[in-house]
């Protein structure tokens, strides 16, 4: 027979870990659940961000910009579901909305597309992963990395790059060269307007949204590379999908933000499976993959610990 | 014409409803697709990464691959959805006593 790549998927089903059947309906896609949370979710940001008008003159603008910009980093989960067409049946929605949460968080949708689609071919592969997150060797480099400042000195690097028409050795590697022209266009899109709302605001002296979008952001931001970090860092750096790569246990308001993206092993195992059964999609896989029982907090204790134990 | 011939593939009452079905034949996979108007085929392997298409997802006439998402309408083997870039490659097919055939 003709050989093609093995995908943990066909391997799982191979194995007897899932059934077709089972499969087959774990992948169905629907329009309403996505929907219903993503309604929920704007409620959510309506409530953030009446918390900083209320708090608009006193210090408490600091704690509320901090959690609106809790639920702003998180619309990269959202992003990253839309790049598996896997929250919203409707295709073109799927790519819309992915597009307007790039624009929130400065990460153009199809640039995340390609280069994720390697972080899925090659996960935990030094040297192949475009979105590997070295293991901190210390603990100076463990916290410069939740600063998100080598993140965003990155993100900014990529996007003018591209701007610019350039692409880096590794990014030539997975995008392929007739998306090379669209990739720029969506760079200078991107900053084009960036550049004409800061035009807006000092055109009409309103900054309003330096305080309810940029700076909740960066506040923000060290939360998303708390739980990045979670995925897969401090786990082997093997192709072995059971091995590397960790699913955390966490509560329902975290599920809700992060799309069940906490179930990030079996999403490895299985990515056309839409974020509302990726719960019914851990319950048959729970013995085959890496779970944390304690969360996020749990993962982290896990990579200090294993920056500890290489220091001594 | 065409010099290959038609060979049978699978009985059409095999074929899993309103889904992709994987035929083997010889050294090559074959996917077969129920579709709402009609029966549809394909080489199984995606264009963009190598991966089998039968253990994709499939909605009305769109294959989605299981590794990337690309997706292909399964009509005409056209790339639909990023990062598939590349034209699937379709075969003719028919159903004749209760067989569904393809010219391979």
């Amino acid at each position: 027979m003709s050989q093609g790549i093995v995908t943990p998927q066909t391997q799982a089903l191979a194995e007897g870990k899932l059934t077709r059947d089972e499969l087959k309906a774990l992948m169905q896609r629907s329009d309403g659940p996505a929907l219903r949370h993503l309604a929920l979710w704007v409620l959510v940001l309506a409530g953030t961000t009446t918390l900083i008008t209320l708090a608009w003159n006193s210090w408490l603008i600091w704690p509320a910009m901090f959690l609106q910009g809790i639920v702003l980093v998180h619309h990269f989960s959202l992003q990253h579901e839309c790049v598996h067409y896997t929250v919203f049946r409707t295709r073109k929605l799927n790519n819309i909305i992915g597009q307007i949460c790039g624009f929130i968080i400065m990460l153009p949708h199809r640039f995340f597309r390609y280069e994720h689609c390697d972080h899925h071919t090659y996960t935990q592969l030094d040297g192949k992963d475009p979105e590997l997150i070295p293991m901190p060797k210390t603990y100076g480099e463990y916290l410069l990395y939740l600063s998100a400042i080598p993140y965003w000195k990155t993100k900014f690097t990529e996007v003018s790059r591209h701007a610019m028409g350039r692409l880096s050795d590794d990014e030539k590697h997975f995008i392929p060269k007739e998306e090379h022209a669209h990739v720029f266009r969506d760079a200078r899109f991107m900053l084009g307007i960036y550049a004409l709302i800061f035009a807006g605001m000092a055109v009409t002296g309103w900054w309003g949204l330096i305080w309810y979008w940029i700076i909740p952001l960066f506040l923000g931001e060290p939360v998303m590379r708390f739980i990045r970090m979670t995925e897969h860092v401090g786990r082997p750096t093997v192709a072995k999908m059971s091995e590397n790569t960790r699913s955390n246990l966490v509560s329902a308001p975290w599920r809700f933000l992060c799309w069940n993206m906490n179930y990030h092993a079996e999403h490895h195992y299985v990515p056309l499976v839409p974020y509302h059964t990726l719960p019914r999609l851990h319950e048959k896989l729970r013995n085959h993959v890496h779970v944390e029982p304690r969360g996020y907090i749990g993962a982290h204790r896990d990579i200090v610990s294993q920056i500890q134990e290489a220091r001594t | 014409m065409s010099n290959k011939s038609w060979r049978d593939l699978i009985a059409v009452d095999e074929l899993e409803k309103d889904w992709v079905t994987r035929v083997e034949v010889g050294r090559k996979t074959i996917a077969i697709y129920d579709t709402p108007t009609g029966i549809y085929a394909s080489l199984a392997l995606c264009t963009h990464g190598g991966a089998d298409l039968c253990d994709g997802y499939f909605d009305d006439h769109v294959i989605e691959c299981p590794l990337h998402q690309g997706a292909f309408d399964v009509r005409d083997g056209q790339p639909i959805a990023a990062p598939a870039t590349r034209v699937m490659r379709t075969l003719q097919v028919r159903v004749r006593g209760g067989q569904v055939q393809v010219r391979i």
